[in-house]
């Protein structure tokens, strides 16, 4: 069944990979929030879903490409137990110092004025980093988060951390994969599986409603996929 | 940048949510950071497993079902209703009491939940999303906004007392005449004349000091009325000397009011009785005198005008273009914020001057009545609950003088005036309760009769006829023949438990329902309707309850509330329960006074029939505390003669 739904039996080593790159990069990076990120150890790819810390998190970019376009604000929640609790959310727009695109404005409704006055690349990214230590981090379409995270960490520490990432989007595409039976892409956004899940609409896309929205989604993909309990971080992982 | 934007699309949910409309924004982001949400499955373990303390939940999305601990289906929960069946932890089940209520505010985590709420068992009917917040977060934002802390501490009754004080406050400030009593209205020290002075004398008086009225005295107490239109009517216009006595044309079967009444009972009478001035007393005694200009310049508009009419009506076809008034009235009514009392007293008063003035009418037609008889309304008209343009019920109870050929007179009597009434709106009885039919047309002796066959044996017809006929009024001719039906009637219901147990049986049938399931309407079976029956399913129970009371309490008013009042503090009904039972049935009958003035102002017939998507969320949490308070007093009753 893992096997089946993963595809993929390389999958064990490259997570214990995972754990033992933690390890050399712990003892590579500088002192401060990345060090203290890489201190604590990767959680076993065999826990059960329900006993593992999630932070669901959502990157607001001016951009697809990490290396040329800015990040523009974070916004990530806990998800543990299935439970979200909004008192651990947290929202911040960045200060960069690109000019926003029109296009963008409209997307995000981030202005440039609003812009000037968020924190620093830096400030952001610690408290992503101290908020995401020891827990697996939860998207939608992990492209973005991932590359965006890396570059970041290249850009403040001259190195990059690794970390677990589910992808509801993934999960999603794998079980319509197993199915044999043809798609529309577009069935794959957020807001279209949340329809199909039956939750709530929400138009609010900034990046806290968006991670709470992806952990939201990810609770119904689980009381649908984990009705004995029985799901392991294994079986969701990206 | 402002607090959290990113949270204003749960925030805005939140804000829809009574009680919590009431906080200000800043205090309402507080406590969406406060919330958890959880994605709970049907049929999984509810509230899940991982939460262990006291929390108020919230619906986002899905459905669920909360039941007794015997399994019954109290109440169904949707998108934006809030379960609090968990909100107390291990509270102890004392029932709160309605004296106490100062404690409530110190101490919100009390004894104030009922019995029932403790052991509801909570089963989710749909894959639920679901907000919740920790107890203790509500009861400190409930230390700073008290409407938080009324909200969950007090019970149904508790928190349908609190409206209805709102509702009656604000009718305060619309309306001084429903509120003020006569003593505020009433000019004093009243005008006097001696009985051996002159009509000449009483003119000049008043021209001296500016009455249009006089009481009439003789060795000190009042024997009559005389007013300027006396002067007119009966002297001036019929050539008598005004020289003469003015014994000869004073008014002096007076009616008076009490000086404790309120004014708009005085209207409502004066418009009854077609009259402009009302002598008041204080303990039987003359002190002053309203009239009905007093009251006008306060009040604005009001039932005078339209009874003044009808009085000089002089054709069926007028009264019937008359009648179209009715509506427009009911309308103005309503947005003068009338109670719905007020209001069901002012159109009863208005349909009794239309049957009154087709009385006449046809008395003028077939010459007057071989003997003494009494025209009743039954049903709504006669507690003075009536709304424009209901059936009409009605009887005749005719003394025990009359010979069999008398009939045909009272048969005539009743053709005209019912045939009237149908031209005026009011629809033909569709259950043939009119004096049109033999047999609701009978001597005195044949209704003693009626009734203690009913009472002695409750036949299902029996219950039937009960409940319609002991709600009568006399409206035209001798108000004896009832008064001694009635006392010979009481008598018997009071002494007769196996009867009132059969008619309470009988009464309780009617349910109320549940509450509100999204858009729906929710029976006590779990079925939903689109539409809430005002009139079947929230007054009728009470008005069935009130007459319950008043025949196994021996009490002779007929209006509901009046019944209720009376009822309070007898072995049948606790004070407390009868303000909670007076304040739900206002409720009801404001939205249904409400509902029905838009009905009509839409030029649409006024129904009873109320979709929940026309009303407000905190509406339909006072409808469900009504609901409450009704079912409480009707298990009551139940279990009273089980």
């Amino acid at each position: 069944m893992i096997n089946a739904t993963i595809g993929n039996s390389s999958l064990f080593s490259w997570l214990l990979g995972y754990e033992a790159q933690r390890k050399r990069l712990f003892k590579k990076a500088p002192a401060g929030a990345l060090r203290n990120f890489l201190a604590v150890p990767v959680i076993s790819i065999n826990t059960p879903i329900d006993d593992i810390e999630i932070l669901a998190v959502d990157f607001e970019t001016t951009g697809l490409d990490a290396t040329r376009d800015k990040l523009l604000s974070v916004g990530f929640v806990n998800l543990k137990q299935q439970q979200i609790a909004l008192n651990t959310c947290y929202h911040q727009i960045i200060k960069t110092k690109a000019q926003l695109e029109e296009s963008n404005v409209i997307i995000h409704h981030i202005t440039d004025s609003q812009k000037e006055q968020g924190k620093s690349l830096k400030e952001v990214v610690e408290a992503l980093l101290k908020a995401l230590a020891g827990k697996v981090m939860l998207v939608h379409f992990a492209r973005i988060e991932r590359q965006f995270l890396t570059q970041a960490c290249y850009e403040l520490y001259g190195m990059a951390p690794v970390f677990p990432i589910i992808d509801t989007l993934a999960i999603e595409k794998r079980r319509l994969d197993k199915r044999d039976v043809a798609y529309d892409p577009s069935e794959l956004r957020l807001s279209n599986l949340r329809h199909k899940f039956e939750l709530p609409e929400h138009h609010a896309h900034d990046a806290l409603s968006d991670a709470i929205a992806t952990a939201e989604l990810f609770m119904a993909q689980m009381s649908k996929a984990n009705k004995d309990g029985k799901t392991t971080l294994r079986d969701v992982l990206l | 940048m402002s607090m959290d934007p990113e949270l204003s699309e749960i925030s805005s949910f939140i804000h829809s949510i009574p009680p919590f409309d009431s906080l200000p924004k800043q205090v309402l982001s507080q406590l969406v950071r406060e919330l958890s949400i959880n994605y709970v499955r049907k049929s999984e373990p509810f509230p899940p497993k991982s939460i262990k303390e006291a929390r108020l939940y919230i619906i986002r999305k899905g459905a669920m079902s909360c039941l007794s601990a015997d399994g019954e289906l109290v109440n169904k929960l949707g998108e934006g209703d809030l379960c609090d069946a968990f909100f107390h932890a291990n509270v102890s089940t004392t029932e709160s009491n309605t004296a106490n209520e100062n404690v409530f505010t110190h101490t919100l985590l009390s004894t104030n939940q009922t019995a029932i709420d403790n052991q509801l068992q909570v089963h989710t009917d749909e894959d639920c999303l679901i907000y919740s917040v920790q107890t203790s977060v509500i009861q400190e934002i409930g230390e700073r906004f008290p409407s938080i802390s009324d909200y969950f501490s007090q019970n149904s009754a508790q928190r349908l007392k609190r409206k209805m004080t709102q509702v009656n406050e604000e009718a305060i400030l619309s309306s001084t005449l429903m509120n003020s009593s006569v003593g505020s209205f009433y000019q004093s020290p009243v005008a006097s004349i001696d009985i051996e002075k002159t009509i000449q004398q009483a003119a000049i008086q008043m021209n001296e000091q500016g009455y249009s009225c006089l009481v009439v005295t003789e060795k000190g107490t009042s024997v009559g009325i005389v007013t300027d239109k006396d002067i007119r009517r009966r002297c001036v216009a019929t050539g008598l000397a005004t020289s003469e006595k003015i014994s000869s044309i004073m008014t002096t079967d007076m009616c008076s009011i009490d000086i404790k009444n309120n004014a708009y009972d005085a209207l409502m009478m004066m418009t009854a009785k077609h009259i402009h001035h009302l002598p008041v007393t204080k303990y039987g005694n003359l002190v002053g005198m309203v009239t009905v200009t007093d009251l006008i310049n306060n009040e604005g508009h009001n039932a005078i005008n339209l009874s003044s009419i009808i009085h000089k009506a002089q054709t069926v076809q007028q009264l019937a273009e008359i009648s179209h008034l009715l509506p427009k009235l009911q309308i103005r009514l309503a947005k003068l914020g009338s109670s719905a009392d007020h209001v069901g007293k002012s159109v009863s008063a208005i349909t009794m001057a239309f049957t009154k003035r087709l009385i006449e009418l046809a008395e003028y037609k077939y010459g007057p009545a071989p003997v003494p008889y009494a025209w009743l309304a039954a049903g709504s008209q006669a507690r003075q609950e009536q709304l424009a343009h209901s059936d009409q019920d009605n009887a005749i109870i005719i003394s025990d003088t009359m010979k069999p050929y008398d009939d045909a007179w009272f048969e005539s009597l009743a053709d005209f005036v019912c045939d009237g009434l149908a031209e005026c709106g009011f629809i033909y009885c569709p259950g043939d309760i009119m004096a049109t039919n033999p047999k609701w047309r009978q001597p005195q002796r044949v209704w003693h009769k009626y009734f203690s066959d009913w009472v002695g044996t409750p036949s299902p017809q029996a219950l039937l006829n009960s409940s319609v006929f002991f709600d009568l009024e006399t409206i035209y001719g001798d108000a004896s023949i009832l008064r001694n039906v009635r006392k010979k009637l009481l008598k018997q219901t009071k002494q007769n438990t196996l009867f009132i147990a059969h008619l309470s049986k009988n009464a309780l049938s009617l349910r109320p329902p549940l509450g509100f399931f999204r858009d729906f309407v929710l029976k006590p079976n779990g079925k939903h309707k689109a539409t809430l029956d005002l009139k079947h399913n929230g007054i009728a129970p009470v008005v069935d309850l009130a007459r319950i009371y008043a025949l196994a309490e021996g009490i002779s008013a007929v209006n509901t509330i009046e019944r209720i009042q009376q009822a309070a503090g007898t072995p049948s009904l606790t004070k407390a329960s009868a303000e909670n039972l007076i304040d739900a049935y206002e409720f009801l009958g404001m939205l249904r006074v409400e509902h029905q003035a838009k009905c009509l102002m839409r030029g649409e017939s006024a129904d009873n029939y109320l979709s929940p998507k026309d009303i407000s969320k905190l509406e339909r949490e006072h409808l469900k505390d009504a609901f409450k308070v009704i079912k409480s007093l009707q298990d009551a009753r139940q279990s009273s003669y089980q």
